[in-house]
Protein backbone atom coordinates (compact mmCIF):
# COMPACT_ATOMS: atom_id res chain seq x y z
CA UNK A 1 0.00 0.00 0.00
CA UNK A 2 2.45 2.49 0.95
CA UNK A 3 4.52 1.44 -2.01
CA UNK A 4 1.23 1.85 -4.06
CA UNK A 5 0.91 5.38 -2.93
CA UNK A 6 4.85 6.19 -3.07
CA UNK A 7 5.04 5.57 -6.92
CA UNK A 8 1.35 7.05 -7.26
CA UNK A 9 3.06 10.63 -6.37
CA UNK A 10 5.90 10.12 -8.18
CA UNK A 11 4.17 9.15 -11.20
CA UNK A 12 1.25 12.48 -10.68
CA UNK A 13 4.41 14.65 -9.99
CA UNK A 14 6.23 13.94 -13.00
CA UNK A 15 4.92 16.35 -15.34
CA UNK A 16 8.19 18.43 -15.88
CA UNK A 17 10.72 18.06 -17.80
CA UNK A 18 13.19 15.20 -18.14
CA UNK A 19 16.69 17.22 -17.40
CA UNK A 20 17.65 20.08 -19.04
CA UNK A 21 17.80 21.22 -22.55
CA UNK A 22 19.14 24.56 -23.69
CA UNK A 23 19.36 24.19 -27.67
CA UNK A 24 19.56 27.31 -28.94
CA UNK A 25 19.49 26.94 -32.20
CA UNK A 26 19.73 24.13 -35.06
CA UNK A 27 20.21 23.56 -38.94
CA UNK A 28 17.70 22.96 -40.55
CA UNK A 29 15.66 24.48 -38.13
CA UNK A 30 12.68 22.54 -35.92
CA UNK A 31 9.72 22.19 -38.17
CA UNK A 32 11.46 23.27 -41.19
CA UNK A 33 10.36 22.46 -45.05
CA UNK A 34 13.43 22.37 -46.94
CA UNK A 35 13.94 21.26 -50.65
CA UNK A 36 16.56 18.92 -50.47
CA UNK A 37 18.63 16.82 -47.85
CA UNK A 38 20.88 18.33 -46.02
CA UNK A 39 24.47 17.35 -46.34
CA UNK A 40 25.24 17.85 -42.64
CA UNK A 41 23.24 19.03 -39.49
CA UNK A 42 24.13 21.51 -36.70
CA UNK A 43 23.80 22.34 -33.12
CA UNK A 44 24.22 25.73 -31.39
CA UNK A 45 24.00 25.46 -27.47
CA UNK A 46 23.59 28.12 -24.91
CA UNK A 47 26.53 26.51 -23.06
CA UNK A 48 29.10 24.21 -23.98
CA UNK A 49 27.97 20.33 -23.89
CA UNK A 50 29.65 17.06 -24.42
CA UNK A 51 26.87 15.48 -27.25
CA UNK A 52 26.91 11.89 -25.82
CA UNK A 53 24.26 10.38 -28.71
CA UNK A 54 22.68 11.77 -31.83
CA UNK A 55 19.76 9.49 -33.69
CA UNK A 56 18.00 10.39 -37.01
CA UNK A 57 14.66 8.56 -37.37
CA UNK A 58 13.06 9.08 -41.37
CA UNK A 59 9.46 8.57 -41.56
CA UNK A 60 8.82 5.15 -40.16
CA UNK A 61 12.03 3.62 -40.72
CA UNK A 62 14.10 2.26 -37.80
CA UNK A 63 16.04 4.69 -36.23
CA UNK A 64 19.93 5.31 -37.10
CA UNK A 65 23.03 6.20 -34.78
CA UNK A 66 24.81 9.33 -36.41
CA UNK A 67 28.55 9.13 -35.89
CA UNK A 68 29.68 11.88 -33.65
CA UNK A 69 32.95 11.39 -35.20
CA UNK A 70 35.60 13.57 -34.22
CA UNK A 71 33.36 15.79 -32.00
CA UNK A 72 33.72 14.68 -28.81
CA UNK A 73 34.66 17.80 -26.61
CA UNK A 74 32.50 20.01 -24.74
CA UNK A 75 31.87 22.73 -27.03
CA UNK A 76 28.85 24.85 -28.12
CA UNK A 77 28.37 24.12 -31.91
CA UNK A 78 28.43 20.83 -33.38
CA UNK A 79 28.10 19.77 -37.21
CA UNK A 80 27.16 16.19 -38.28
CA UNK A 81 27.09 14.51 -41.43
CA UNK A 82 23.97 13.07 -42.97
CA UNK A 83 23.11 10.12 -44.62
CA UNK A 84 20.31 11.14 -46.71
CA UNK A 85 17.38 8.76 -47.17
CA UNK A 86 14.81 10.81 -49.70
CA UNK A 87 12.01 12.52 -49.00
CA UNK A 88 10.13 12.83 -46.06
CA UNK A 89 10.23 13.95 -42.18
CA UNK A 90 13.19 13.25 -40.32
CA UNK A 91 13.28 13.44 -36.54
CA UNK A 92 16.59 14.34 -35.05
CA UNK A 93 16.69 13.15 -31.19
CA UNK A 94 20.24 13.71 -28.93
CA UNK A 95 21.15 13.20 -26.06
CA UNK A 96 24.61 15.39 -23.92
CA UNK A 97 26.04 16.23 -20.72
CA UNK A 98 26.70 19.79 -19.30
CA UNK A 99 30.18 20.47 -17.61
CA UNK A 100 28.06 20.74 -14.40
CA UNK A 101 27.29 17.14 -14.70
CA UNK A 102 23.67 17.98 -15.65
CA UNK A 103 22.37 14.96 -18.16
CA UNK A 104 20.64 17.08 -21.49
CA UNK A 105 18.10 15.90 -24.21
CA UNK A 106 16.03 17.14 -27.15
CA UNK A 107 14.99 16.71 -30.52
CA UNK A 108 13.61 18.59 -33.74
CA UNK A 109 12.33 17.69 -37.17
CA UNK A 110 12.57 18.65 -40.78
CA UNK A 111 10.60 18.05 -43.74
CA UNK A 112 12.15 17.28 -46.72
CA UNK A 113 9.63 18.06 -49.89
CA UNK B 1 5.92 12.43 -17.40
CA UNK B 2 9.37 11.30 -17.46
CA UNK B 3 10.63 8.26 -19.36
CA UNK B 4 11.49 5.26 -17.29
CA UNK B 5 15.49 6.34 -17.14
CA UNK B 6 13.32 9.24 -15.29
CA UNK B 7 11.14 7.28 -12.66
CA UNK B 8 14.68 4.70 -12.40
CA UNK B 9 16.59 8.09 -11.23
CA UNK B 10 13.84 9.60 -8.80
CA UNK B 11 14.05 5.36 -6.80
CA UNK B 12 17.90 5.37 -6.82
CA UNK B 13 17.04 9.08 -5.25
CA UNK B 14 15.21 8.06 -2.72
CA UNK B 15 17.19 4.95 -1.70
CA UNK B 16 19.87 7.11 -1.38
CA UNK B 17 17.76 9.95 1.00
CA UNK B 18 16.64 6.55 2.92
CA UNK B 19 20.30 5.23 3.03
CA UNK B 20 21.94 8.50 4.10
CA UNK B 21 19.08 9.82 6.54
CA UNK B 22 18.96 6.51 8.33
CA UNK B 23 21.76 6.06 8.84
CA UNK B 24 23.78 9.52 9.99
CA UNK B 25 20.42 10.13 12.07
CA UNK B 26 21.25 7.04 13.65
CA UNK B 27 25.15 7.42 14.57
CA UNK B 28 23.63 10.91 15.64
CA UNK B 29 21.35 9.95 17.86
CA UNK B 30 23.24 7.01 19.18
CA UNK B 31 25.61 9.68 20.16
CA UNK B 32 23.72 12.24 21.77
CA UNK B 33 21.46 9.88 23.49
CA UNK B 34 24.12 7.38 24.56
CA UNK B 35 22.79 6.21 27.98
CA UNK B 36 19.05 5.83 27.13
CA UNK B 37 19.76 4.05 23.63
CA UNK B 38 22.31 1.34 25.32
CA UNK B 39 19.66 -1.40 25.42
CA UNK B 40 18.96 -1.30 21.45
CA UNK B 41 22.88 0.16 20.89
CA UNK B 42 23.70 -3.13 18.88
CA UNK B 43 20.77 -2.91 16.73
CA UNK B 44 21.29 0.68 15.93
CA UNK B 45 24.98 -0.24 15.09
CA UNK B 46 23.80 -2.96 12.72
CA UNK B 47 21.42 -1.23 11.17
CA UNK B 48 23.10 2.08 10.83
CA UNK B 49 25.11 0.19 8.91
CA UNK B 50 22.90 -1.74 6.69
CA UNK B 51 21.43 1.96 5.86
CA UNK B 52 24.92 3.11 4.74
CA UNK B 53 25.08 0.18 2.52
CA UNK B 54 22.15 0.55 0.76
CA UNK B 55 23.54 4.46 0.72
CA UNK B 56 26.02 2.91 -1.19
CA UNK B 57 24.36 0.99 -3.47
CA UNK B 58 22.12 3.90 -4.38
CA UNK B 59 25.11 5.95 -4.70
CA UNK B 60 26.22 3.63 -7.39
CA UNK B 61 23.37 2.85 -8.92
CA UNK B 62 22.30 6.97 -8.91
CA UNK B 63 25.75 7.42 -11.00
CA UNK B 64 24.65 4.77 -13.23
CA UNK B 65 21.50 5.84 -14.29
CA UNK B 66 23.14 9.20 -14.91
CA UNK B 67 25.21 7.32 -17.86
CA UNK B 68 22.16 5.49 -18.85
CA UNK B 69 20.38 9.34 -18.94
CA UNK B 70 23.30 9.92 -22.28
CA UNK B 71 22.65 7.15 -23.70
CA UNK B 72 19.22 7.08 -23.99
CA UNK B 73 19.40 3.04 -23.32
CA UNK B 74 20.46 0.72 -20.55
CA UNK B 75 23.81 0.52 -21.84
CA UNK B 76 25.17 4.13 -20.83
CA UNK B 77 24.60 2.26 -17.39
CA UNK B 78 28.08 0.20 -18.15
CA UNK B 79 29.43 2.29 -21.02
CA UNK B 80 33.27 3.09 -19.75
CA UNK B 81 33.31 6.44 -22.10
CA UNK B 82 29.98 7.83 -20.50
CA UNK B 83 30.78 6.68 -16.85
CA UNK B 84 34.15 8.30 -17.08
CA UNK B 85 32.94 11.64 -19.21
CA UNK B 86 30.59 12.05 -15.62
CA UNK B 87 33.07 10.86 -13.76
CA UNK B 88 35.18 14.19 -14.59
CA UNK B 89 32.08 16.61 -14.32
CA UNK B 90 30.80 17.38 -10.23
CA UNK B 91 28.70 14.14 -10.80
CA UNK B 92 31.83 12.25 -9.85
CA UNK B 93 32.78 14.22 -7.24
CA UNK B 94 29.62 13.80 -5.28
CA UNK B 95 30.10 10.10 -6.04
CA UNK B 96 33.36 10.47 -4.26
CA UNK B 97 31.79 12.06 -1.02
CA UNK B 98 29.14 9.44 -0.70
CA UNK B 99 30.74 6.22 -1.20
CA UNK B 100 33.68 7.58 1.33
CA UNK B 101 30.79 9.08 3.84
CA UNK B 102 29.12 5.62 3.85
CA UNK B 103 32.20 3.66 3.75
CA UNK B 104 33.20 5.43 6.89
CA UNK B 105 30.22 5.14 8.58
CA UNK B 106 30.04 0.96 8.26
CA UNK B 107 33.83 1.62 9.73
CA UNK B 108 33.11 3.86 12.63
CA UNK B 109 30.00 1.94 13.67
CA UNK B 110 32.29 -1.42 14.02
CA UNK B 111 34.99 0.72 15.48
CA UNK B 112 35.10 0.91 19.20
CA UNK B 113 35.23 4.43 21.05
CA UNK B 114 36.87 6.89 18.44
CA UNK B 115 34.45 4.83 15.86
CA UNK B 116 31.20 7.24 16.47
CA UNK B 117 33.85 10.51 15.57
CA UNK B 118 34.48 8.29 12.31
CA UNK B 119 30.80 7.84 11.71
CA UNK B 120 30.00 11.27 12.33
CA UNK B 121 32.70 12.52 9.75
CA UNK B 122 31.34 10.09 7.30
CA UNK B 123 27.96 11.34 7.96
CA UNK B 124 29.11 14.37 7.42
CA UNK B 125 30.93 14.48 4.20
CA UNK B 126 27.62 12.19 2.79
CA UNK B 127 25.24 15.11 4.13
CA UNK B 128 28.08 17.50 2.53
CA UNK B 129 27.50 15.95 -1.06
CA UNK B 130 24.48 17.70 -1.72
CA UNK B 131 25.29 21.01 -0.52
CA UNK B 132 27.47 20.20 -4.03
CA UNK B 133 25.43 19.76 -7.16
CA UNK B 134 21.82 20.33 -7.43
CA UNK B 135 19.34 23.00 -7.59
CA UNK B 136 20.29 24.62 -3.79
CA UNK B 137 23.93 24.76 -4.93
CA UNK B 138 23.34 26.13 -8.21
CA UNK B 139 22.35 29.17 -5.91
CA UNK B 140 26.20 29.70 -5.71
CA UNK B 141 25.88 31.18 -1.89
CA UNK B 142 27.65 29.27 0.68
CA UNK B 143 25.60 30.67 3.55
CA UNK B 144 22.59 28.70 1.10
CA UNK B 145 24.81 26.11 1.25
CA UNK B 146 25.63 25.68 4.84
CA UNK B 147 21.50 26.46 5.37
CA UNK B 148 21.32 23.12 2.99
CA UNK B 149 23.45 20.73 5.34
CA UNK B 150 21.99 22.48 8.86
CA UNK B 151 18.21 21.48 7.45
CA UNK B 152 19.50 18.06 6.49
CA UNK B 153 21.22 17.35 9.72
CA UNK B 154 18.02 18.23 11.09
CA UNK B 155 16.04 15.60 9.09
CA UNK B 156 18.78 13.55 9.58
CA UNK B 157 18.56 13.50 13.25
CA UNK B 158 14.87 13.52 13.62
CA UNK B 159 14.42 9.89 11.42
CA UNK B 160 16.80 8.44 13.35
CA UNK B 161 15.28 8.77 16.86
CA UNK B 162 12.29 7.10 15.48
CA UNK B 163 13.47 3.37 15.13
CA UNK B 164 15.70 3.49 18.52
CA UNK B 165 12.23 5.29 19.62
CA UNK B 166 9.88 2.88 18.53
CA UNK B 167 11.85 -0.36 19.57
CA UNK B 168 12.51 0.75 23.26
CA UNK B 169 8.87 1.38 23.61
CA UNK B 170 7.63 -1.84 22.45
CA UNK B 171 9.64 -3.23 25.02
CA UNK B 172 7.56 -3.11 28.43
CA UNK B 173 11.04 -3.17 30.85
CA UNK B 174 11.91 -0.40 28.37
CA UNK B 175 9.68 1.92 28.65
CA UNK B 176 10.82 4.71 31.43
CA UNK B 177 13.91 4.70 28.95
CA UNK B 178 11.84 5.47 26.06
CA UNK B 179 9.84 8.42 27.42
CA UNK B 180 13.11 9.71 28.46
CA UNK B 181 14.52 9.30 25.01
CA UNK B 182 11.01 11.23 23.54
CA UNK B 183 11.24 13.27 26.34
CA UNK B 184 14.73 14.53 25.54
CA UNK B 185 14.32 14.42 21.96
CA UNK B 186 11.28 16.35 22.23
CA UNK B 187 12.88 19.56 23.87
CA UNK B 188 15.60 18.91 21.43
CA UNK B 189 13.44 19.03 18.83
CA UNK B 190 11.31 22.54 19.78
CA UNK B 191 14.44 24.06 19.03
CA UNK B 192 15.59 22.19 16.09
CA UNK B 193 12.59 21.71 14.35
CA UNK B 194 11.72 25.61 13.74
CA UNK B 195 15.04 25.86 12.26
CA UNK B 196 14.93 22.77 9.99
CA UNK B 197 11.30 24.29 8.99
CA UNK B 198 12.51 27.52 8.65
CA UNK B 199 15.41 26.93 6.63
CA UNK B 200 13.41 25.02 4.64
CA UNK B 201 10.79 28.03 3.88
CA UNK B 202 14.03 29.74 2.89
CA UNK B 203 15.19 27.78 0.39
CA UNK B 204 11.84 27.28 -1.18
CA UNK B 205 11.93 31.09 -1.33
CA UNK B 206 15.02 31.39 -3.22
CA UNK B 207 14.57 28.67 -5.25
CA UNK B 208 10.94 29.76 -6.34
CA UNK B 209 11.33 33.58 -6.47
CA UNK B 210 7.45 34.13 -6.37
CA UNK B 211 4.60 33.00 -4.58
CA UNK B 212 2.76 32.49 -7.39
CA UNK B 213 4.95 29.81 -8.80
CA UNK B 214 3.61 27.71 -6.33
CA UNK B 215 0.18 27.15 -7.78
CA UNK B 216 1.64 27.36 -11.46
CA UNK B 217 4.33 25.14 -12.19
CA UNK B 218 4.99 21.54 -11.55
CA UNK B 219 7.85 22.21 -9.61
CA UNK B 220 5.91 24.70 -7.11
CA UNK B 221 2.89 21.97 -6.92
CA UNK B 222 5.41 19.22 -5.86
CA UNK B 223 6.69 21.58 -3.20
CA UNK B 224 2.89 22.21 -2.04
CA UNK B 225 2.55 18.54 -1.38
CA UNK B 226 5.69 17.96 0.16
CA UNK B 227 4.81 20.77 2.43
CA UNK B 228 1.18 19.45 3.13
CA UNK B 229 2.50 16.10 4.19
CA UNK B 230 5.42 17.98 6.43
CA UNK B 231 2.55 19.59 7.78
CA UNK B 232 0.95 15.82 9.06
CA UNK B 233 4.05 14.79 10.12
CA UNK B 234 4.20 17.47 12.68
CA UNK B 235 1.45 17.20 14.11
CA UNK B 236 1.74 13.40 14.47
CA UNK B 237 4.91 14.31 15.89
CA UNK B 238 3.36 16.45 18.46
CA UNK B 239 0.74 14.17 19.05
CA UNK B 240 3.26 12.12 20.60
CA UNK B 241 5.01 14.68 22.10
CA UNK B 242 1.89 16.47 24.01
CA UNK B 243 0.53 13.16 24.28
CA UNK B 244 2.05 10.02 24.09
CA UNK B 245 5.24 10.91 26.05
CA UNK B 246 3.46 12.44 28.87
CA UNK B 247 1.67 9.66 29.28
CA UNK B 248 4.39 7.07 29.38
CA UNK B 249 6.41 9.15 31.65
CA UNK B 250 3.26 8.60 34.18
CA UNK B 251 3.57 5.04 33.59
CA UNK B 252 1.13 4.44 30.90
CA UNK B 253 1.44 0.91 28.84
CA UNK B 254 -0.65 1.29 26.29
CA UNK B 255 0.57 4.82 25.74
CA UNK B 256 3.69 3.24 24.60
CA UNK B 257 1.67 0.93 22.16
CA UNK B 258 0.03 4.01 20.84
CA UNK B 259 3.57 5.73 20.01
CA UNK B 260 5.18 2.67 18.17
CA UNK B 261 1.89 2.92 16.17
CA UNK B 262 2.08 6.51 15.42
CA UNK B 263 5.55 6.56 14.51
CA UNK B 264 4.99 3.80 11.97
CA UNK B 265 2.62 6.05 10.44
CA UNK B 266 4.89 9.05 10.58
CA UNK B 267 7.59 6.74 9.48
CA UNK B 268 5.22 5.88 6.35
CA UNK B 269 4.79 9.76 5.56
CA UNK B 270 8.37 10.84 6.05
CA UNK B 271 8.87 8.41 3.32
CA UNK B 272 6.29 9.79 0.83
CA UNK B 273 8.00 13.00 1.90
CA UNK B 274 11.32 12.22 0.79
CA UNK B 275 9.67 10.44 -2.41
CA UNK B 276 8.25 14.00 -3.29
CA UNK B 277 11.47 15.62 -2.42
CA UNK B 278 13.27 13.00 -5.06
CA UNK B 279 11.00 13.86 -7.48
CA UNK B 280 11.90 17.84 -7.09
CA UNK B 281 15.61 17.09 -7.24
CA UNK B 282 15.82 14.57 -9.74
CA UNK B 283 13.28 15.44 -12.69
CA UNK B 284 11.48 18.88 -11.82
CA UNK B 285 13.62 21.53 -13.42
CA UNK B 286 12.91 24.92 -11.34
CA UNK B 287 10.66 27.85 -12.87
CA UNK B 288 12.86 30.52 -14.06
Amino acid sequence: MKNIAVVTLILALSTGAFAHSRVDTTTPENDAVVAEVPAEISFNFAADIRLTRVDMTHQDHPSVRLDLGDQTSFDQAFTLPLQGMGEGTYRIEWRGLGVDGHAMQGEFTFTVD
Amino acid sequence: MPDIWGIAAILAKLMLYVGIAGSVGLVINRAVFADLVSPVSDRIRTTAALFAALALVAAILGFMLRGAALTGGADGMADPEMLGLLWQTPVGDVLVYRIAGAVLIIIGVFTPRVGQWIALAGGLIALWSFAQIGHVPELETTGVRLLLLLHLLGIAFWIGVLGPLRALSRRPEHIASAADLGHRFGQAAAVIVPVLILAGLLMAWLLLGDLRALVATGYGQALVIKLVLVGAVLTLAAANKLRFIPAMQAGDDKAARHLARSIEIETAVILVVLAATATLTSVLTLPN
